[in-house]
């Protein structure tokens, strides 16, 4: 009863908070991004409207205006199935004469329904992850029920014999047991459900309370529990406890009345051990130690069970916390420490309108700040522009056509734009060793070697034959156009409906060609290795604007704060510019201090959460080795008086007793080191990350810690048995042995 | 040589009127290769002997002294080691090691000193006692009777001063009981092992040289047979 009571709490719970998990970032990104799956820019009238809702898939369409004051539309596709996103959007985009690469997939919200496309390269681990510690330990509970049963049944043994003996039919032994177990349980199910839904809206509860004063603006969780999950709980329970009632049921059921009466309990094995491990170590001690624990599996497999699954869900989620906190730090916080210290998001306002550049510079504690937009446009590159080494690696004949495209006069790559304020811009050229000049722009001459796909450690070259300042050997600190080389970037409009890319576009002056970029928290040509950044003023901007459009509607102000500053100042600093800002804009704050603690606590919580489960797993396990050794003591003192009536001590016997504890203790995390290490090299391996860098911070206290804990608690359960049972009166139990 | 001497032993259960005597003062005492059997009815306290002689249980009053060592000054490890290395018992349900094979079984006393058997002896007893062929099968795959060999084996391959057994026949079948007491007439000859039977079986205990009769705690009678 009480183990049934247990699992259907824990399977309760654990199945309420998942789905709650899956639920808050469902909401979270429906907040943040939409509900959208698919999204295609362009312009559309009453009949494509029509054409996008004819197909079957497809459960509604929201068109929208977007873009700069929302001089362009988008539609919102809503698919009633999730899986024909990735098929159907291009069709739809093909009917409507636009082209595919123009489509936007709600990746993160699709992956919510493990739906994923190739075009997707961002990891999303956390969902696979979670699923699969939740089915193992959902799997560990209902071994757990089912073994519960089978030791509870196994103690009718001889009850069942003589209900034999006076007549009753195996058919009616089979349904009193499966009657009994329906009794006992049904109430047990039905309140460790109801517990464990409680327990999961009180989490919920703590959960806001908790995260709530710490992450600012950050989504509510609120309580939900599908029917679904309740009855696929509940359903898990029953089947489980159907199949762990009729399994032992049948069995004792054909066992004959003599066998069942006589049945003494005696630990048997069935086929001969050969002398293991245990014998070598440890002699005569170790060998029977092997073979009590060999002939105690079944009752002692829930233990087991547990142990492994708990350790190997703890190591594991241990392993990759660490590996992915590393990776943050690394590829986040640390590469851009000294660029941003608070990033202000100025929603829907071009950075040629933006005017509070100057008082956010003289604010106290700022060194500097940057205000910047970004913009999407096509550039056409000959094959004769790239560089050699490009050409060498076969130049653009092998990128996807998602997002490169031949035509006549060449290839056709992604040129995003970043447009920055006439200052920082000038600063800029400044730093790359040019002239300041407002003019003309800047390119990003780099490109990443794609047959490299090692992402931590990516190899570049010069994507264009163009050279830089360096290269150039220019003292003078010229740009191109001073020294009166070829500089001349033609940018074509990238949104609209055009389907000929071969139109005459914008000419910019190239200032120069840099492998440098300014300082500003943003990754280049992460996911499209093809694009050609161009960095240039607002000035500029302002002149070519109209004819190549395109921005996103936001700006940024990147702003750093004066060194050794603190997380108090910091905090000042960002209610002076929101103060400053919030008159006139809507605006959206991230301060990198705030941030790194922030998401530290996440990880804490998290870790915390799936420790949690661990540890209950683990509980469960110790709490079948205490009911196991406190209630096996009377055939443990048979057994040992046997050892002892040929002359072992009891010394000895301890001996023998602590391998057993020792074993069952050590083995679950011995069989699952291997697994934790394939694991964590197959992280490694994805992450492209050092085994050294992993090792030095590897959580080995906190999987010590846990062993430890699981090694004291068998430790104490076998020493409480040790304690009764060393009470043995040999003479006394020699007689009982028959 | 005396191998075994009683004196005075006593067994008392219980206290006040739950009060029961086992042995009530048991003078006893047996010569070095000797084959004696101990008769007597349920109750009788024979068991009861063979425990204390066996320094499983103490007497609650007298001196036992077996091989020169007096059970009485042992505590409870040097009664194990005294049982593993003086005494060899075999009870009426075998109590054999279930998880252990047949050999394992026989050579556990000697494995607890970490000790390797001599070959050359283990296989006489395997021979003399027919299990031979059964060495490697756990005790639930052999029959009773092979069972009580293997039991036997074990108590003979330490080769200690005295051979304890506990109506040893008493769980077999007549042509098994016959065969098991062959082989302890057989060690008592060629491995002039000592041998004290204890049975409550008349035919058998006629088996031995020597036949004590304990009734209500008391010796009533010691005849040689031989």
């Amino acid at each position: 009863m009480i183990a049934a009571f247990i699992s259907a709490l824990l399977l309760s719970l654990l199945c309420g908070l998942m789905y709650n998990a899956w639920k808050y970032e469902v909401e979270r990104i429906e907040a943040e991004e939409g509900g959208w799956h698919s999204r295609i820019p362009g312009t559309f009238s009453a009949e494509d409207r029509e054409t996008i809702e004819s197909f079957a898939n497809v459960d509604k369409v929201v068109i929208h205006k977007q873009g700069d004051r929302g001089t362009e539309e988008a539609a919102d596709i809503y698919f009633r199935s999730k899986k024909a996103v990735f098929s159907d959007t291009p069709h739809i985009a093909g009917q409507l004469g636009i082209p595919q690469e123009r489509i936007v997939y709600n990746y993160e919200l699709l992956a919510m329904y493990l739906i994923r496309d190739s075009g997707d390269t961002a990891p999303r681990l956390v969902l696979p992850l979670f699923v699969l510690i939740t089915l193992a330990a959902s799997f560990s509970l209902i071994i757990i029920i089912h073994n519960a049963f089978a030791v509870s049944m196994n103690a009718k043994i001889r009850q069942l014999g003589i209900l034999s003996s006076i007549g009753a039919a195996p058919r009616q032994i089979r349904t009193c047991l499966l009657q009994e177990a329906a009794a006992l349980c049904t109430l047990p199910v039905l309140a460790g459900n109801m517990l464990g839904i409680a327990g999961c809206a009180g989490l919920m509860r703590l959960t806001n309370v908790w995260l709530g004063s710490v992450v600012s603006g950050r989504h509510k969780t609120t309580f939900g529990y599908h029917p679904l999950v309740l009855m696929l709980t509940i359903l898990a329970t029953v089947i489980t406890i159907g199949i762990s009632a009729w399994l032992p049921a049948r069995r004792l059921s054909r066992i004959t009345p003599l066998e069942a009466i006589r049945g003494t309990g005696e630990w048997q094995l069935v086929r001969r051990r050969k002398p293991g491990m245990l014998s070598r170590l440890f002699g005569i001690e170790g060998e029977l130690a092997g073979n009590a624990l060999k002939a105690q599996k079944k009752a002692l497999r829930t233990a087991s069970l547990s142990f492994l699954f708990s350790f190997l869900a703890f190591a594991l989620m241990q392993c990759f916390v660490c590996l992915s906190q590393i990776s943050t730090r690394e590829t986040y916080f640390e590469r851009y420490q000294n660029v941003w210290d608070i990033m202000t998001t100025v929603k829907d306002t071009d950075a040629d309108r933006f005017a509070e550049t100057a008082a956010v510079r003289e604010l106290d504690g700022v060194e500097s700040a940057i205000v910047y937009q970004k913009a999407f446009a096509k550039r056409l590159l000959r094959e004769e522009e790239l560089s050699e080494e490009m050409q060498s690696f076969g130049g653009l004949a092998g990128a996807p056509a998602d997002y490169v495209v031949q035509t006549d006069g060449g290839w056709l790559v992604n040129a995003p734009i970043v447009i920055m304020d006439d200052q920082s811009f000038l600063a800029y050229c400044e730093q790359i060793g040019i002239a300041p000049r407002l003019d003309g722009a800047v390119l990003f001459n780099q490109i990443r070697d794609v047959t490299n796909p090692d992402f931590r450690h990516p190899v570049f070259m010069p994507y264009l034959k163009g050279r830089t300042a360096d290269e150039r050997g220019d003292t003078a600190g010229e740009s191109l156009a001073d020294s009166g080389e070829d500089a001349v970037s033609v940018l074509q409009k990238s949104a609209g409906e055009e389907t000929a890319y071969a139109r005459i576009g914008v000419e910019i002056p190239v200032l120069a060609y840099t492998r440098e970029v300014p300082a500003l928290r943003e990754e280049y040509a992460t996911i499209d290795y093809y694009e050609l950044v161009h960095f240039m003023p607002i000035s500029l901007w302002k002149k070519i604007k109209g004819q190549i459009g395109g921005t996103e509607e936001d700006s940024y102000l990147c702003v750093r704060a004066k060194d050794g500053v603190t997380q108090e100042k910091l905090n000042a600093v960002q209610e002076e510019i929101a103060r400053l800002l919030e008159k006139n804009y809507v605006i959206e704050q991230e301060n990198r201090i705030r941030k790194y603690e922030t998401n530290n606590r996440q990880i804490q919580g998290m870790t915390a959460l799936f420790s949690g489960f661990c540890i209950l797993l683990a509980i469960i396990g110790i709490g079948n080795v205490f009911s196991n050794t406190l209630g096996f003591v009377r055939q443990r003192q048979r057994e040992f008086a046997r050892y002892m009536s040929i002359g072992m001590t009891p010394r000895e016997l301890r001996k023998m007793f602590r391998i057993e504890a020792m074993v069952l203790a050590c083995r679950p995390v011995l069989l699952s080191l291997p697994v934790v290490a394939a694991a964590v090299g197959l992280m490694l391996r994805a992450s492209y990350m050092e085994a050294g860098v992993f090792l030095a911070e590897a959580p080995f206290v906190p999987v010590s810690l846990f062993v430890l804990a699981i090694l004291a608690s068998v430790a104490a359960a076998y020493g409480l048995a040790w304690r009764k049972i060393r009470r043995i009166e040999l003479a006394v139990v020699l007689k009982r042995i028959v | 040589m005396k191998i075994l001497k009683c004196e005075g032993v006593k067994k008392v259960y219980g206290s006040g009127s739950n009060q029961v005597t086992a042995l009530d003062g048991i003078d006893l005492s047996v010569d070095k290769g000797e084959f004696v059997a101990i008769l007597g009815a349920s109750g009788s306290g024979k068991s009861t002997l063979l425990h204390i002689l066996g320094s499983v249980d103490k007497p609650t009053d007298g001196r036992v002294i077996i091989d020169g060592t007096a059970l009485s000054t042992l505590n409870q490890t040097q009664a194990a080691i005294f049982r593993r290395r003086k005494v060899g018992l075999v009870y009426q349900f075998y109590n054999l090691i279930p998880t252990l094979t047949a050999r394992k079984n026989i050579v556990m006393p000697l494995a607890l000193d970490q000790k390797k058997p001599n070959q050359a002896y283990f296989d006489q007893i395997a021979d003399v006692l027919g299990i031979a062929d059964k060495l490697d099968a756990l005790p639930h795959q052999l029959s009773g009777g092979e069972q009580q060999r293997v039991a036997i084996a074990r108590s003979l391959i330490y080769r200690p001063a005295l051979l304890l057994a506990d109506e040893p026949t008493g769980n077999l079948d007549q042509k098994n009981a016959k065969v098991v007491v062959d082989m302890l007439k057989l060690s008592n000859r060629n491995l002039e092992q000592t041998i004290l039977l204890i049975t409550h079986d008349e035919k058998v205990a006629m088996e031995a040289e020597r036949v004590i009769t304990l009734e209500d705690g008391h010796i009533v009678s010691d005849e040689r047979r031989r």
